[in-house]
């Protein structure tokens, strides 16, 4: 392992990590200007997970929740780093099992990572912000409470109402711009030849 | 849109002189103290006695108090909305209609509103007081691999020209007529365009940074000087070991305890 994390660690992949946050960043701040029910706040993180490996993912989503946070202008985002960090994880291995070449497996992935998402952020949810999100998907939560769920299972089942569609929308769109890129960029990165269709 | 990536504002105060891994530790009490102790008061009371002080100390009450307000308070809305009147199976106070409001519900919306405001003012007296550069160098000299600190600053001087861009394009692509304010079906439309750009825009010069950090002795191994220079006071480095100690411990009492 200790080669391959070296290898998928070039000058290159550097770079693009805080690109990749950046990208993270101005996504998920356009995204929410539309006001649509979708966070699209990965973008980046799954980029690097695909082009550069499981652990360049991990990093770049722990750092984009971390560095958003810490700034002051997102300080709730900052508890949530590691589901962040889940989530480049799978997107390097879904990368590695060459789950990237056919569309109706992106979208596969998408799913299994919005389910683990909700898995990991539910207890962060309902330990540390009391269940709530502060947005229209708070409305699920008291569904789910007044049905006769308990605060944690309420939270999990709010995240499974909303992250399997983001995540299947950020992979999708993952997807479109690993396809757009021109041959001689993708050979940079350490994880190119798993995205060849 | 375009504004500076950080909070940090400029003040000539005690608390933005201390070290920034003395401030680092202080805000990490601040959030363990707030979530981890018992009692539905008890993160109130670790907010007045200790979090109010410090933000005294570095003079930006004001702006620490307003920003935790507004970061906050859709959160203290929904958690008495949904907690108090949708606690599964509590004893109802007072009714409204089809609903009532729960005495248990009402308790867990107390804590977790405590739980809310130590998380949120902790990152935020962190972030008005200490300048990313300062603590991104404190923590290079404390250990932390130079490559996490290149991502880290490096993020923090892109940031802003990519919300730039993000504004252009969106401004561009209104020009064509592209709706971003219509029905649900518009705006969901209205996603690729705004999105593809600003992505496939954004990587285009990731292979010029690399070589040019390349040519500039990035990779060179062995210790490197940095251009600021942080003092400390001599009792610095022991308060933060005892912080990082009653931290510690906190944390292992409370796993202990449950």
């Amino acid at each position: 392992m200790s080669s391959r994390f070296k290898q998928d660690f070039t000058t290159v992949t550097l770079v693009l990590i805080p690109v990749a946050i950046a990208i993270n960043i101005a996504v998920g701040q356009t995204i929410y200007t539309l006001k649509v029910p979708l966070y699209v706040d990965s973008i980046g993180t799954v980029l690097v997970g695909v082009l550069a490996g499981p652990w360049a993912g991990a990093l770049t989503g722990l750092l984009s929740n971390l560095i958003w946070g810490l700034s002051g202008l997102n300080v709730t985002y900052a508890p949530y780093a590691a589901v962040a960090a889940v989530i480049g994880l799978l997107a390097g291995l879904f990368g590695e099992s060459g789950w990237l070449k056919q569309w109706w497996k992106v979208i596969l992935a998408g799913i299994i990572t919005g389910l683990v998402a909700a898995a990991i952020s539910a207890p962060i949810t309902a330990y540390v912000f009391g269940g709530v999100t502060g947005s229209g998907t708070d409305v699920i939560q008291a569904m789910f409470q007044s049905a006769g769920f308990a605060v944690l299972p309420a939270s999990f089942g709010q995240g499974v109402s909303s992250d399997p569609l983001d995540k299947t929308v950020t992979y999708l769109i993952v997807w479109l711009i690993v396809r757009a890129l021109p041959e001689r960029f993708m050979a940079r990165f350490p994880r190119a030849e798993n995205l060849k269709g | 849109m375009a504004q500076a990536f950080s909070l940090f504002t400029v003040r000539d105060s005690i608390l933005h002189r201390f070290h920034p891994l003395t401030k680092l530790s202080s805000a990490g009490f601040l959030f363990i103290a707030g979530l981890i102790l018992p009692g539905t008061w008890t993160a109130y009371v670790v907010l007045v006695v200790i979090a109010l002080p410090l933000a005294l100390l570095g003079k930006v009450t004001r702006a620490w108090l307003a920003a935790a307000w507004r970061v906050a308070l859709p959160f203290i809305i929904s958690v008495f909305l949904v907690q108090g009147f949708f606690w599964p199976r509590g004893t109802p106070l007072v009714f409204l209609g089809p609903l009532s409001l729960k005495r248990e519900g009402l308790v867990f919306a107390i804590a977790s509103t405590g739980h809310i405001l130590a998380v949120v003012s902790s990152f935020l007296l962190l972030a008005l007081t200490t300048r990313p550069d300062m603590l991104m160098t404190a923590l290079t000299q404390a250990g932390l691999p130079g490559n996490i600190a290149y991502i880290i600053v490096a993020t923090i001087q892109i940031v802003p020209r990519f919300q730039a861009k993000a504004a252009a394009i969106l401004d561009a692509q209104r020009a064509r007529g592209l709706e971003t304010e219509g029905n649900i079906i518009q705006r969901l439309r209205a996603i690729l365009p705004l999105v593809v750009p600003l992505v496939l825009g954004s990587l285009v010069d990731v292979e010029e940074r690399a070589i040019a950090i390349e040519a500039r002795a990035f990779n060179r191994t062995g210790p490197k000087t940095s251009l600021i220079e942080i003092s400390e006071a001599t009792w610095e480095p022991p308060v933060r070991w005892v912080i990082v100690g009653v931290m510690v411990g906190m944390v292992g009492l409370s796993i202990w305890l449950r």
